[in-house]
């Protein structure tokens, strides 16, 4: 997914973001002393680098993200680049569209939110080290404090990135699943067969509509046979789902034979009074089957012996 | 929106209309004082009416449509609506609308042989 993408998902725009550089407590102040250190953090960022590169592989399982050395030195770059950020003296649009675009590199590649917190905390820890031999205490101290307000940002802006793909990515599992539950099958020209399992509420029937009506328009089909025999519970509300439904095939020009009709389904419907009779119903499918192929002017006919 | 608008094509015994607008008010009244108008001068067996070309059909129009049906059955005339697209089928059952009694197909060909073997009968 595009980080533009995230940007909008995530809601951050110029209110956003200055609505989190407050919460962080990030001033002009801050990022003003850590842009100061910016030669410094260059100077000492590729042996710091090197060195965050030792924790990443001595850990097998972090170490798998980085195959060669290509992937390495490539990565190295980049990262580099993210952490040299903190000194750019800047948090605006694409500061933190830099920031998402890396997170959701992580996100795609599986990289989980440990390894880059931990490795961002390594960063900061070594780099620091340098520092402060480098400047004064108190000068070190407060762009310490500094660059913890923009490393917090940053871990917010990267988990928030992590969530909301985790949170498509469900999405999109969610979408599949209800595909697989209502599949329309081709059993013959023109005639579908919809196998109905499981429990069918609301949401459900009316996903079952829509479907079978789109592949009836998409396949002309005169016959949709339901089968219900896999229908956990056929009540007054499965019924009434089931008729509209038929009413909505009708509608389009198509007819509706409903099959797996047990004894027990047979007596709940009459017993609740609910009025069918607009569809067509057997109980066996082999039985549905032969009266829509009747309905398409085909018969099914005993091959002759020899 | 004056009459007219909407053209009827007669093919044998059959008359058929593509509807390829919105009916409004106005343009549904015409319509189908247009289509009763044809049926008594001309006569007819058959109806049919296309809605393959309308994405949107409010109980409004689908009244209209059903209704324009039954009154062409009083006049000696069957009708069949084809073409209706699945998501208007779909708004149409959700609002409770059935269009019952209505006869339907899934295309002027599909609907050309119900009215022919209506005609038969």
């Amino acid at each position: 997914m595009p980080v533009v993408n995230f940007m909008t998902r995530l809601a951050l725009d110029e209110t956003e973001i200055a609505s989190r550089r407050a919460f962080f407590e990030i001033t002009a102040e801050d990022l003003a002393r850590l842009e100061a250190l910016r030669p410094l953090a260059e100077a000492h960022s590729v042996e710091v680098i090197d060195a965050l590169y030792e924790l990443f592989l001595g850990h097998p399982e972090s170490r798998a993200f980085f195959p060669d050395a290509t992937t390495v030195n490539r990565v190295k770059k980049l990262q580099r680049q993210y952490f040299l950020g903190l000194f750019s003296g800047v948090v605006d649009i694409r500061y933190v569209e830099d920031r998402l675009r890396v997170g959701a590199a992580h996100e795609r590649i599986g990289l989980s939110p440990k390894w880059y917190i931990g490795a961002y905390s390594r960063y900061l820890r070594l780099l620091f080290d340098r520092i402060f031999t480098a400047v004064p205490t108190a000068e070190a101290q407060a762009a310490y404090r500094s660059a913890v307000k923009l490393v917090a940002f940053d871990m917010a802006l990267a988990i928030d990135t992590y969530i909301a793909a985790n949170i498509d990515t469900v999405a999109r599992h969610q979408a599949a699943i209800r595909e697989l539950s209502t599949p329309v099958i081709r059993v013959y020209h023109r005639v579908l067969l919809l196998p109905l399992i499981g429990t069918i509420d609301s949401q459900r029937a009316e996903q079952i509509m829509e479907m079978l009506l789109l592949r009836v328009s998409e396949e002309q089909a005169r016959v949709v046979l339901v089968d219900i025999a896999g229908v956990a519970v056929v009540d007054t509300k499965v019924a009434d789902h089931l008729l509209k439904t038929t009413e909505a095939v009708r509608l389009l020009g198509a007819e509706t034979i409903l099959t797996g009709i047990s004894p027990q389904v047979a007596r709940t419907i009459v017993q609740l009074g609910v009025d069918i009779s607009a569809m067509h119903t057997r109980s066996r499918l082999a039985d549905g089957i032969e009266f829509a192929l009747g309905l398409v002017g085909r018969v099914i006919a005993e091959a002759r012996t020899p | 929106m004056t009459r007219g608008s909407i053209p009827i094509l007669r093919v044998g015994s059959n008359l058929i209309v593509s509807v390829q607008r919105d009916l409004h008010d106005a343009i549904a009244e015409a319509f189908q004082e247009d289509l009763l108008v044809t049926i008594e001068k001309d006569g007819a067996t058959g109806l049919l009416i296309d809605i393959s070309a309308l994405d949107m059909v409010d109980s409004y129009v689908a009244r209209v449509l059903a209704d324009t049906g039954r009154m062409a059955k009083l006049m000696g005339t069957e009708t069949v609506i084809v073409g209706m697209r699945p998501e208007v089928a779909a708004t149409l059952v959700r609002m409770g609308y059935t269009m019952a009694g209505v006869r339907t197909a899934l295309n002027v060909d599909e609907g050309l042989i119900v009215l022919a073997r209506r005609g038969r009968k």
